[in-house]
């Protein structure tokens, strides 16, 4: 019976996928999967974990062929794990693998392997689904499952029956991907499905594989490799909205946590309940995706995730169906990220948030989770913004020394405000190429601007050579001389009633601007202005022009 | 070629807020001094410089942050309602509120630096922070260049 399963899933011809692109793919999957079929029932209680794992991982590569892939996980005997929630781990873990795997190379090479990897993952659920596909769901899974697998078979035709467990598999974005492709694939038992990864729901190769924007999909992080699937899906998911909603209807029915993980799990990373995201693969399609993603990369995801969310902050598009929850953002934003990270895919909306183990699974918390994980990533930057902030700890204190420093800028910008507007009232602001000069090199707020310029002379002079002497000989001369070339440079420094000493020093080498090109000026300018902490000014040729005007008494115009 | 330990950018935001705030500060004329006192004076200069100072600030940003586009918004509307105040001299606007929703019971300092950082008012508390921290770099840069210059012209 399984075989039969498998091998109507597997058929290929008879899907139909609207990517033509995965046609290939899916013909390649799909004879793998008849030659899986036969092996996967063999692989009885393996599970999933360890041979899944290693053999995978040493058998898999990017160009890993879907054959050698299943001849891995067939041939090493998984440990027998009777026990549903150690396939579900096992599971978990071969999906985190797959999906790294995925990852690393394009999705293609990676269905194969994946859907082994969903076949071999469910060692348990496969033999308990496939042995009863529709009828009976494997132990893990929830009653509704149960349903949900009635539900979706006779409209989907076949579906894998994968056991939550294998929902588990889910948690490998990359694996998602391939269980995407894989669900797309076999449309013709999973035709209707949603793209979830259902890998997680029994439904899964159905739901799973569907776009994330069906239905209730959880924004969860998803890995760049899910991205690339998401392309896939989403071609094949036109035809499959009604199957959402159905898949939706049965997410809904159960409350379990896993489901809600999966639908809501707006990006919380962690492993979180391994069983319960088994059972509750039901929530199926779009959430199997989601946890997949979820589970694959555990806290790394969450890392990821929130990475990604950095990244992708602003330019995320929530899938609005699927994302309830505050991570809709961190998912809008990491599918973003992650899908430019794929360029050819399109971008998803939310992203895979996986639980972490120990922690609640609701999709609420998953996703108050994530937000609180981008919240202090923030305040970790702004902690390093703020100066003397090392020692503080805790977001009220934080806050505390935030708002104190951006208060005090403030200040600052205003009593600085004050005191151009008093010295305004002395003198009209007369912006002339020397005191531009000046402005620009002493942005550098020490007494000792002059000493900067002595020290990037040198390198000044490297530049030109053959002025070097007479620039040596103006900069040295920081002594406060009044020597004003420009006219205008020394009616300022009388306006101002003070001598400016390193504007008389600039003074001289004004005096010896047409001497020298724009280029030089503008060197001259650059140094003075790099003085600065930062470095990193520079005036622009225009500026130049006023300076070379200014040292030939013309109008200045900035 | 740049000089040694000197990093050229002219694109940066300082230069070009520097070159912003220096022209408008040139194209400040010094009014001729009405029968206020100086203080007065002084005060609504130091008023505009310091409106001049933020908005060289925000179209340096350009509008690529949220809170440089509100304090462009803001300084605009300010603008426009200013003049057209003095030029119909009849009609106030009555300035509008908007209550910030409060999602979550959010500490009491997300409050004042919702009112501190331009635009922070809808704004999430992720992206409020991520803004914080960018206004704080800007404003930093502005302080300097604001002090550079001010050095510049009390010497």
């Amino acid at each position: 019976m399984e075989n039969e399963f498998f091998l109507n899933a597997g058929v290929p011809p008879s899907l139909h996928f609207e990517s033509s692109a995965s046609m290939p793919m899916w013909h390649s999957l799909s004879s793998a999967m008849e030659i899986q079929g036969t092996e996967v029932n063999c692989l009885s209680e393996q599970s999933q974990d360890c041979f899944l794992n290693r053999k995978w991982e040493k058998s898999l590569d990017h160009g890993v062929h879907f054959d050698s892939a299943l001849s891995s996980m067939v041939s090493s005997p998984a440990a027998s794990n009777t026990n549903l929630s150690n396939d579900s781990f096992v599971i978990r873990e071969l999906i985190g693998k797959l999906g790294n795997i995925g990852n690393s190379g394009d999705i293609s090479p990676h269905s194969p392997p994946l859907l082994a990897s969903y076949i071999g993952g469910n060692t348990r659920a496969n033999t308990s689904c496939y042995s009863t596909p529709l009828n009976s769901p494997p132990k893990l899974n929830v009653p509704r499952m149960d349903h949900l697998v009635k539900e979706n078979l006779p409209s989907l035709g076949k579906s894998m029956p994968l056991n939550s467990s294998v929902a588990d598999f889910s948690a490998d974005p990359g694996f998602a991907e391939r269980a995407a492709r894989f669900s797309r694939f076999g449309s013709k038992s999973f035709n209707g499905r949603t793209s979830q990864f259902g890998i997680k729901n029994t439904d899964l190769p159905c739901r799973s594989y569907l776009p994330m924007d069906t239905g209730r999909l959880p924004k969860v992080s998803s890995s760049p490799s899910l991205n690339a699937l998401g392309p896939q899906i989403g071609a094949l998911e036109n035809n499959n909205s009604p199957l959402q909603d159905r898949t939706e209807l049965a997410n809904s029915q159960d409350e379990s946590t896993v489901s809600e993980q999966i639908k809501g799990e707006t990006g919380l990373k962690g492993s979180n309940d391994v069983n319960s995201r088994k059972r509750k693969t039901a929530s199926k399609g779009k959430a199997k995706e989601a946890t997949k993603a979820e589970e694959a990369n555990d806290k790394s995801n969450a890392k990821r995730c929130k990475t990604t969310e950095a990244k992708g902050n602003e330019n995320g598009p929530v899938k609005a169906e699927e994302e309830t929850k505050g991570s809709t953002r961190c998912a809008g934003d990491e599918k973003q990220s992650k899908s430019s990270t794929k360029p050819p895919e399109p971008p998803k909306d939310y992203i895979h948030v996986r639980a972490r183990r120990g922690q609640a699974t609701d999709s609420h918390s998953l996703a108050e989770r994530v937000r609180r994980e981008k919240i202090s990533e923030r305040m970790k930057l702004l902690q390093d913004l703020v100066p003397g902030c090392n020692k503080v700890t805790g977001k009220a204190l934080m806050l505390d020394e935030i708002i104190n420093y951006v208060q005090s800028l403030q200040r600052q910008v205003e009593f600085l405000s004050m005191k151009l507007a008093s010295v305004n009232t002395r003198m009209d602001f007369n912006m002339d190429g020397p005191i531009s000069k000046d402005i620009f090199r002493s942005n550098n707020p020490s007494p000792h601007a002059i000493f900067p310029l002595d020290s990037s002379a040198p390198a000044f002079y490297g530049h030109q050579p053959q002025q070097n002497p007479a620039l040596h000989t103006n900069v040295s001369n920081g002594t406060a001389t009044q020597c004003p070339v420009d006219p205008l440079n020394t009616a300022l420094c009388q306006s101002l009633g003070v001598q400016l000493p390193p504007l008389n020093g600039y003074s001289e080498i004004v005096s010896q601007y047409p001497m020298y090109g724009e280029d030089d000026l503008q060197t001259l300018v650059q140094m003075g202005f790099g003085q600065n902490t930062n470095g990193e000014t520079a005036i622009q040729p225009r500026d130049f022009h006023v300076l070379s005007d200014q040292a030939t008494h013309t109008k200045v115009e900035l | 070629m740049t000089p040694k330990g000197v990093s050229l950018n002219p694109n940066s935001r300082k230069t070009k807020f520097a070159r912003r705030f220096i022209f408008a500060l040139s194209r400040m004329r010094n009014p001729i001094p009405v029968s206020s006192s100086i203080e007065e004076e002084v005060r609504t200069r130091s008023h505009k410089i310091k409106i001049a100072a933020y908005l060289s600030m925000a179209r340096a940003v350009g509008s690529r942050r949220a809170w440089s586009r509100a304090l462009l918004f803001k300084l605009r509307t300010r603008a426009r309602r200013h003049n057209m105040i003095i030029r119909r001299r009849s009609f106030r606007l009555k300035k509008k509120r908007i209550i910030k929703n409060d999602p979550q019971g959010e500490p009491s300092q997300t409050k004042k630096l919702r009112q501190l950082v331009p635009g922070g008012k809808t704004m999430d508390m992720c992206s409020l922070l991520e803004e914080t921290a960018h206004y704080m770099t800007c404003l930093a840069t502005q302080v300097k260049v604001m002090q550079t210059i001010a050095d510049h012209f009390a010497k």
